[in-house]
């Protein structure tokens, strides 16, 4: 299992569960999930209110849940996003109109945080964890022939080419990044504490995993070419098709979307 | 990377269609570039993909700096691949981010106008820098930072032009000054580490420049 920080997404451990996934989700067409992606973005892009935020994220978190993947890792990969939605909303939740919570007694600069300061951090947050959750829901529950077939159906030459094929290569860096790392590591690496000499040594192991790449970048293209590769990868799996029922779970995901975000008054 | 990935949800929806358009007309010409004028051929393609995976597998490494810094090293990618093959490059990486949770997947077309300007400038100042005599290390650390400070304003204005939904007071630049003067302080350390890559290359492997 490759895992070189907690905090981000394992991709190993991704594939494993999308591979080997036998729940009704996994069993679902990638379209329909790739579909329901789309809609929860539209939600999120559309919803102000707090409550819809949160119930939305409550249910794609039970969807995860009773997929049966890893809740303790999703939350630790919840890092970067916080940090995402932390860094952009901070400074603003500050002096926002309402009823005042909290106050900091700065000379000539009065701070207060009021109740809808808080709402919008809440708020951006529940919604940014939504899409987040139900982004690696779709990643784990979808295998990886359909993703290329997907690809390969919605994306433009070259970019489909270039998409497929790193897909391809991610492992085998990120291997060869790990296994630099932990050569690093071993010879003590980790104990230096000269921020000039630390970005020195890891830019090395980023240069060579750049020359490493472009040398087997060159090998494959040529043991590709021998093999009669003319420049176009395709990827012919068959997609499972949208059934009936999940013509109608969408249809009324989006009816009910429409009520829930236009009609429904809720009190924040 | 030297910016915040922009959440979903921060933006309103007409302004998610505003900046995926300018970001799918900037592709767009890039396609054209690479289709028309640069003839792309199997080789490039091939190259342009480990490099993708490269900058992706580089940004799953955590630089134990100021408590662990994250680079997907798009300046690097625009030095070594110039601008249009670097377009491809970073929309795949942003979309890949975005399926991991690193920033919206509505955002993927605002993020990427903020990445096409870091490649852009960076590989623009980069080949600018090479009619004087400077060591490689400072051509690429130059063209890196004024790269990622570009693609910082670029940042700071999406986010001026578009507002934060539920925001009520109105955003000033004051307002975010504080995420641009992280940004580019970890901008400098991607500025030291591109040079030190740059140079490194070009000590070791200066045929892959000459390509």
């Amino acid at each position: 299992m490759s895992e070189l920080s907690p905090h981000i997404p394992d991709l190993d451990l991704i594939t494993f569960y999308s591979e080997k996934g036998t729940t009704l989700f996994s069993r679902i067409s990638p379209w329909t999930k790739g579909l329901m992606l789309v809609l929860i973005i539209l939600f999120v892009s559309l919803d102000k209110s707090l409550i819809l935020a949160m119930c939305l994220y409550l249910i794609v978190l039970a969807l995860y849940f009773l997929s049966g993947l890893p809740i303790k890792k999703l939350f630790q990969w919840y890092t970067m996003p916080f940090i995402f939605v932390l860094s952009l909303v901070l400074i603003l939740i500050w002096n926002e109109p309402g009823k005042p919570i909290f106050s900091l007694d700065v000379p000539y600069l009065p701070l207060t945080i009021t109740d809808n300061g808080l709402l919008l951090l809440l708020t951006l947050l529940f919604k940014s964890l939504a899409s987040v959750t139900y982004s690696l829901f779709f990643l784990m529950t979808t295998r990886y022939n359909y993703f290329s077939a997907m690809i390969y159906r919605v994306f433009p030459s070259p970019i489909d080419q270039v998409f497929l094929m790193s897909y391809r290569f991610i492992f085998i860096t990120l291997k060869m990044v790990e296994s630099m790392i932990k050569a690093l590591r071993s010879r003590g690496g980790g104990l230096l504490k000269s921020a000039r000499r630390q970005s020195k040594m890891f830019a090395e192991v980023f240069a060579l995993t750049m020359i490493r790449s472009y040398d087997r970048a060159d090998r494959i293209n040529k043991a590709m070419e021998a093999r009669g590769f003319n420049g176009r990868y395709v990827a012919a799996t068959r997609i499972p098709r949208i059934g009936i029922g999940e013509y109608f779970t969408m249809l009324m995901a989006t009816i009910l979307m429409i009520y829930l975000i236009w009609f429904a008054k809720l009190p924040f | 990377m030297a910016h915040i990935h922009l959440p979903d949800g921060a933006f309103s929806i007409q302004w998610i269609i505003t900046w995926w358009i300018l970001a799918l007309i900037i592709l767009g010409l890039c396609l054209y570039w690479l289709k028309k004028v640069k003839k792309i051929d199997n080789r490039t393609i091939t190259l342009a993909s480990m490099l993708t995976s490269a900058s992706f597998a580089i940004f799953q490494v955590s630089i134990p700096l100021f408590g662990g810094v994250h680079m997907n090293l798009t300046s690097l990618i625009g030095i070594l691949t110039g601008p249009a093959i670097g377009g491809i490059i970073v929309l795949i990486v942003n979309i890949l981010s975005a399926a991991i949770g690193h920033g919206g997947w509505g955002m993927i077309g605002a993020n990427l106008l903020v990445s096409m300007t870091e490649v852009t400038v960076s590989y623009s100042i980069y080949k600018a820098l090479g009619k004087f005599n400077l060591d490689t290390f400072f051509k690429a650390g130059i063209g890196t930072i004024i790269g990622l400070l570009f693609g910082n304003i670029a940042m700071i204005l999406i986010i001026l032009i578009s507002g934060i939904q539920g925001v009520s007071q109105p955003i000033t630049l004051y307002d975010l000054s504080l995420i641009a003067a992280v940004n580019m302080g970890v901008a400098i350390i991607e500025a030291f580490i591109t040079g030190y890559v740059v140079s490194y290359i070009m000590r070791v492997r200066p045929d892959i420049f000459r390509r």
